[in-house]
């Protein structure tokens, strides 16, 4: 049913459109995604400049997806996207009596979702291949209104696909109500990240300007405005485009100057409603919108024909509106007006009837409905079995923010004593009284949904419930320790969680198992409190215990962990790594698994982290990824191994192997921490290859991602920044991002920190040496203090931590020193200190600056140019596009000869390897496979598939290889490479 | 519409307001920038009374940077964040002021309206930006930076001992910046933490210096449901307004 609402003229709205059109689609590559975020206070126009842009990009062929969310709290996970799909699915079953077999089958993934730990991420996964199936090859729009009231899972699937993960070309279209975003809001701070990015906007809807106010009311009043009325309009209206509408009509009309506000307005036409239209108005008040019409029927109790007249009535005064798939108030606004029109008792009066008419009919949302309406009507009896249901349904989709909330709800509800009246309806419909609610199942289930949602606090104040509650039924006290354990060591508070493993292991009901756990888990947390000694005791405790129980599998590995940890920091690496080693044999023996995948990355850890022993490291987690992956845990486990495949190869130099290595993990679209910290790794090969473009791309990725939470992440993010921007010779971008991270690291950080300080000092040093900004004496002071601090601190971690520490101190030191003419000796002392690590890429840096220094002080000449050999022959084995070009210029100016004769790069690449004759040996060893291919006539994308990398990088390489052979076609470079081949 | 809100400067600030800081050292910067144009504000100009305001909160950002660079705090993050958060309140009411929007918080109006004049004592000027800024924008802070961080404001947690660190550095600034008022400046802070029940009950100091960090915990509880949640908004809007407009009227400059 089509209201003169949707008539109203769209003024003063043209740039808007244009922008929104053009950020949501024009300027949107292939495969990329951009957002926009509309607020504005109520009645300033959002919902209609959304209908108004999403009509538009359906009329440029963009596929057009709209929901909206729904303000009865967090309701249900992912509640606006399954709203869009079942109404895109109605309006193709309605215009083209055809049904699309991708939304359909898309639906029913969701329906056929089982919950499930590690679920969360797989439903992600499959939500974006679905949507991809729906796309069909068009560019997706989602259009969401009423984003102040998103749920959680909403709110991180926008970020993943926002951030790309989908692999899915993807726009974002959403409105938030200015007046939300006061006071905290969860939006507020996502949007304060998000709108840093290129790809999303926050655009503020302003009201009208005078102009545009007088044009609008001209519209609808059909003709223009005497002086007085106009100036009226406007001082009344303050541009907010809804008022100004409802007054023009009443002017129109010759109601005007009946009423002065617009709450006047509406009161004044409830006034005048019919009363069948009286009673509609207030059910769909009451109702949860959209009010479908057989549920008015039944809620309103009139007969057809009166009801489609009551709901005309209504829509002619304009209150409300009417769509396919039900009836909503026209405005907010309206719904505010109406809230204070009803008695109590009416109002109780209506949900009852909600409830009993939803109870016969299921319909979406079905149990959040039931609840909400039965605790409005005042039967918590009735409200709790729904609740229950409504956060079981949540738990399934993996919405546990959701779930805590009708767990809480459910709590409360059993909380109220049963008045009169509800115990007799409960007494007089045994059909609801059959779930049998136990108050301590509801707080169990209450702290377990509070856990999984990071609201540890409540978690923990719901398990004390729990155990006053149970006092007197003597709950099992051991079990009780240990959970209570792991919530507080969830909540990062350690200390109290080590008391409360110790209880559970004195506990008289400790079962040999639950004994095995507590010592495991309490293992691993002094671990992390950095306690060696007695992680181990309290590991070789679990695992004599574990030994004696069948399967605590689980429990050894855990323990094996610890031990190997504990063993390694304690400097006794052989010992650590047989006990981890074993743990993978048992694991592989038992066959659960869960508990090899754990295995494998706890190996694969401790050989790649504390013990450095990177290649063998690097084997155990690609053999660990192929056999994870057999067993079905690709999603989770072989990502995770991946990860650390992939910087495992880069830090030894193996760049080539590590992008296909990163490529592979990244199939599996993964979420949340795994994908930053894949991205991250890919990160760090672009800003080494120097791929500006695809290191902008994913450090935006990752920003997308940190935006919906997690800080751990942001100092790497940061440093990455700072490197990129070096390379761009920004360095005041770089200074920024070293500030940023500064200020928001713990001193405790060592590793990641004296990482960022390198960078700091390295950009001060650049901008000194380029003159592209001045240096920052006040900058460089406090790199000096954070440098020195962090020297101190490591002083007390462990071996591992404190090699790391002291390679990036060397290059502090190195840096600083290029301030006040560079010196060649701490240069030199860097290179050491990398080489030592099998570091190849900061050593040949390291090396160059060496070089530099030498040249600089004109002596040693001949040392300075083996030095560049050097480097530049690590430099272009890796790739390392920036840092040879750095290398070459240097060479240049030196007049060193960079390849001696006879002696050209190694030869790994199977193209141009043994032959690679004077002309091709200005290329890379990666350059000339490239070169290859595109001599066989593959396009960029065919090399990319072909090599493992993305096409834009093939893209990158071409160019290089067009500079260094100075051609500028494809024919004309295949041509030189044949030349040479045949040769 | 007569002339814009901030007369001479108004693009100057419309320009900076547009810009969101998002790390603490972008936030001094722009506290800089907004300082050198809130004092060439007619026609109060250097005894502007937000002015007034500013070049406090300046000095105690400036402080609370430094506190971040000399590892002053234990959890730097929740800190830096906190900050930033605090600040963009701050803007925030900026902005909507320079909008004239009626969503204004309260708390705020009653200084803003005051940069024409008549003049105020610098003293309770900064007092009426310090209340709203502490009293009302505070709590919401809290609960956005704990709820980015996926953490919860939890008494005793390092992130309180960071807060009430803060406390501290009002402390060793405020003597500095008034020499003279320092027994004023005292009472003014004890009073301006607690809402005004508080205040006329002469709570304990610590307690009072607590009460942003106890409505930040209230409004964590409710923050979910969204009626209950502006609920409380409206509840401290209006507490912090009717303080903010006692330090702004005669009975203020006895302060001074």
């Amino acid at each position: 049913m089509a209201s003169d609402v949707d008539a109203a003229p769209l003024v003063g709205r043209a740039g808007q459109v244009a922008t929104l059109r053009s950020a949501l689609l024009d300027d949107v590559g292939p495969g990329q995604t951009a957002a926009v975020f509309l607020t504005g206070e109520s009645g300033v126009g959002k919902t209609r400049l959304l209908r108004e842009v999403g009509d538009q990009l359906r009329a440029a062929d963009a596929l057009v997806l709209t929901g909206a969310c729904l303000d009865i709290g967090d309701a249900s996970p992912l509640h606006p996207l399954l709203q869009a799909l079942r109404r895109f699915d109605a309006d193709l079953t309605a215009s083209h009596p055809r049904t699309s077999s991708a939304v359909r089958g898309l639906l029913q993934m969701f329906a056929e979702e089982t919950g499930g730990p590690d679920g969360a991420g797989a439903l992600l996964e499959r939500v974006s291949r679905g949507l991809h199936l729906v796309a069909q090859g068009r560019p997706l729009v989602l259009v969401l209104d009423d984003l102040q009231w998103v749920d959680r899972s909403t709110r991180q699937l926008l970020l993943y696909l926002l951030a790309g993960l989908g692999d899915l070309q993807l726009s974002v279209l959403g409105a938030v109500r200015a007046e939300s975003l006061q006071g905290a809001h969860p939006l507020r701070r996502v949007l304060t990240e998000l709108r840093r990015l290129r790809s999303v906007r926050v655009l503020d809807l302003a009201p009208l300007d005078r102009a545009d106010t007088e044009r609008l009311a001209a519209e609808i009043v059909g003709g223009p405005l005497g002086v007085e009325a106009a100036e009226s309009v406007w001082q009344r209206s303050g541009g907010n485009p809804f008022v100004v509408e409802e007054l023009a009509r009443d002017l129109r009309d010759g109601r005007d100057g009946l009423s002065d506000t617009v709450r006047e307005v509406f009161l004044a036409r409830v006034d005048a409603l019919p009363e069948p239209a009286h009673a509609v108005v207030h059910a769909v008040a009451a109702g949860v919108e959209p009010v479908a019409h057989w549920l008015l029927a039944e809620v309103t109790r009139l007969p057809e024909q009166e009801l489609i007249d009551a709901v005309r009535a209504a829509v002619a005064h304009r209150l409300l509106v009417g769509d396919d798939d039900g009836y909503r108030l026209r405005h907010r606004l309206v719904a505010e007006v109406l809230a204070h029109e009803l008695l109590p008792a009416e109002r109780s009066a209506l949900h009852r009837r909600y409830a009993e008419a939803l109870t016969s009919a299921p319909a979406e949302l079905h149990q959040a409905r039931l609840a909400h309406h039965w605790r409005l009507a005042g039967e918590p009896a009735r409200a709790l079995p729904a609740a229950v249901a409504a956060a079981e349904e949540a738990e399934r989709l993996h919405g546990y923010a959701e779930a805590h909330r009708h767990w809480s709800v459910a709590l409360q509800l059993a909380g109220v004593q049963p008045t009169g009246a509800s115990a007799a309806t409960t007494g007089a419909s045994p059909a609801d009284g059959g779930l049998d609610i136990d108050r301590a199942d509801l707080l169990r289930h209450a702290a377990e949904a509070a856990h999984h949602c990071g609201e540890h606090a409540r978690a923990l104040a719901l398990l004390e419930e729990l155990v006053t509650t149970t006092a007197d039924g003597g709950a099992p006290a051991c079990a009780l320790h240990i959970r209570r354990a792991r919530y507080l060591a969830a909540a990062g508070r350690s200390a109290p969680a080590e008391a409360e493993y110790r209880r559970a292991l004195a506990a008289a009901d400790c079962t040999s198992r639950e004994r095995a756990t507590a010592a495991a888990h309490l293992a691993e947390l002094l671990l992390h409190l950095g306690r060696y000694a007695d992680a181990g005791d309290r590991a070789r405790e679990a695992l004599a215990l574990a030994a004696e129980v069948d399967g605590s599998v689980p429990e050894v590995v855990m323990a094996s962990m610890a031990l190997g940890f504990s063993e390694a920091y304690l400097e006794d690496p052989d010992t650590g790594l047989a006990v981890m080693r074993e743990a993978l044999d048992t694991a592989e023996r038992a066959g659960r698994p869960e508990d090899v995948a754990c295995a494998y990355l706890h190996l694969a850890e401790l050989l790649t982290g504390p013990l450095n022993i990177l290649e063998e490291g690097v084997v155990v987690a690609r053999r660990g990824a192929e056999r994870v992956a057999e067993l079905g845990l690709g999603r989770t486990y072989e990502t995770r191994l991946l990860a650390i495949a992939t910087n495992g190869l880069f830090r030894v130099g193996q760049w080539a192997e590590a992008e296909k290595v990163v490529a592979a993990a990244l199939r599996h679209r993964p979420s949340g921490a795994d994908a930053v910290e894949l991205l991250l790794a890919r990160c760090r090969l672009w800003v080494g290859y120097g791929d500006i473009e695809a290191a902008d791309r994913d450090l935006e990725a990752v920003a997308t991602v940190l935006a919906g939470g997690g800080a751990r992440h942001v100092i790497p993010l940061l440093t990455l920044r700072a490197g990129l921007a070096m390379w761009q010779g920004r360095h005041d971008l770089a200074r920024q991002a070293v500030q940023r991270g500064l200020t928001e690291s713990r001193s405790d950080d060592v590793g990641i920190l004296a990482a960022l300080v390198w960078h700091g000092l390295r950009a001060e040093a650049e901008a000194y040496a380029s003159r592209t900004v001045p240096v920052d004496q006040t900058a460089v002071r406090r790199l000096r203090e954070v440098a020195e601090r962090v020297a101190r601190k490591s002083e007390h971690a462990v071996r591992s931590v404190r090699d790391v520490v002291d390679g990036f101190l060397a290059l502090c030191d190195a840096e600083l020193s290029r301030l006040d003419g560079s010196d060649p000796v701490l240069w030199a002392r860097s290179v050491a200190e990398w080489d030592r690590r099998h570091h190849p890429y900061p050593a040949a840096y390291s090396r160059l600056r060496q070089a530099e220094a030498l040249l600089a002080r004109r002596s040693r000449t001949a040392t300075a140019g083996k030095l560049l050999r050097q480097a530049y022959e690590v430099a272009q084995g890796l790739g390392a596009v920036p840092l040879s070009t750095e290398i070459r210029t240097l060479a240049g100016r030196a007049r060193v000869q960079l390849e001696e004769h006879g002696a050209s790069v190694e030869g790994r690449s199977p193209a141009g390897a043994e032959s690679a004759s004077d002309e091709l040996a200005v290329l890379t060893a990666r350059e000339r496979e490239v070169l290859a291919a595109v001599a066989e006539g593959l396009t960029n994308r065919e090399i990319g598939q072909r090599l493992f990398i993305s096409e834009r990088t093939i893209g990158v390489h071409v160019s290089h290889i067009f500079d260094k052979l100075q051609v500028r076609t494809r024919v004309q470079a295949s041509a030189i490479f044949l030349r040479n081949r045949s040769e | 519409m007569g002339e814009p809100v901030w007369g001479p400067v108004h693009q100057d600030i419309v320009g900076l307001l547009a810009d969101h800081p998002a790390d603490v050292p972008a936030v001094v910067d722009h506290l800089t920038k907004l300082q050198d144009m809130l004092v060439r504000l007619p026609p109060l100009e250097r005894s502007c009374p937000l002015a007034d305001f500013n070049e406090l909160y300046l000095t105690i950002t400036t402080s609370v940077l430094n506190g971040l660079y000399d590892d002053r705090f234990a959890d730097p993050v929740f800190l830096a964040r906190l900050d930033v958060e605090f600040a963009a309140r701050y803007f925030d009411a900026l902005r909507y002021w320079t909008e004239s929007s009626p969503v204004t918080p309260r708390a705020w109006v009653c200084l803003f309206r005051r940069m024409r004049g008549p003049d105020a004592r610098p003293l309770p000027s900064a007092a009426a930006g310090v209340n709203a800024h502490i009293n009302y924008d505070l709590p919401f802070a809290l609960v956005t930076t704990f709820d980015s961080l996926e953490s919860e404001p939890v008494d005793g947690s390092e992130q309180h001992h960071d807060y009430l660190e803060i406390n501290q550095i009002f402390a060793e600034r405020i003597p500095e910046l008034r020499r003279g008022y320092l027994d004023n400046w005292q009472i003014m802070i004890d009073m301006l933490n607690g809402d005004i029940d508080d205040w006329y009950q002469g709570e304990l100091v610590e307690y009072t210096r607590n009460v942003a960090w106890r409505n930040a915990q209230k409004i964590w509880r409710c923050r979910h449901d969204p009626e209950a949640r502006e609920c409380e908004r409206e509840r401290l809007d209006d507490n912090a307004a009717a303080l903010g407009r006692l330090l702004l009227s005669p009975l203020g400059a006895l302060l001074q």
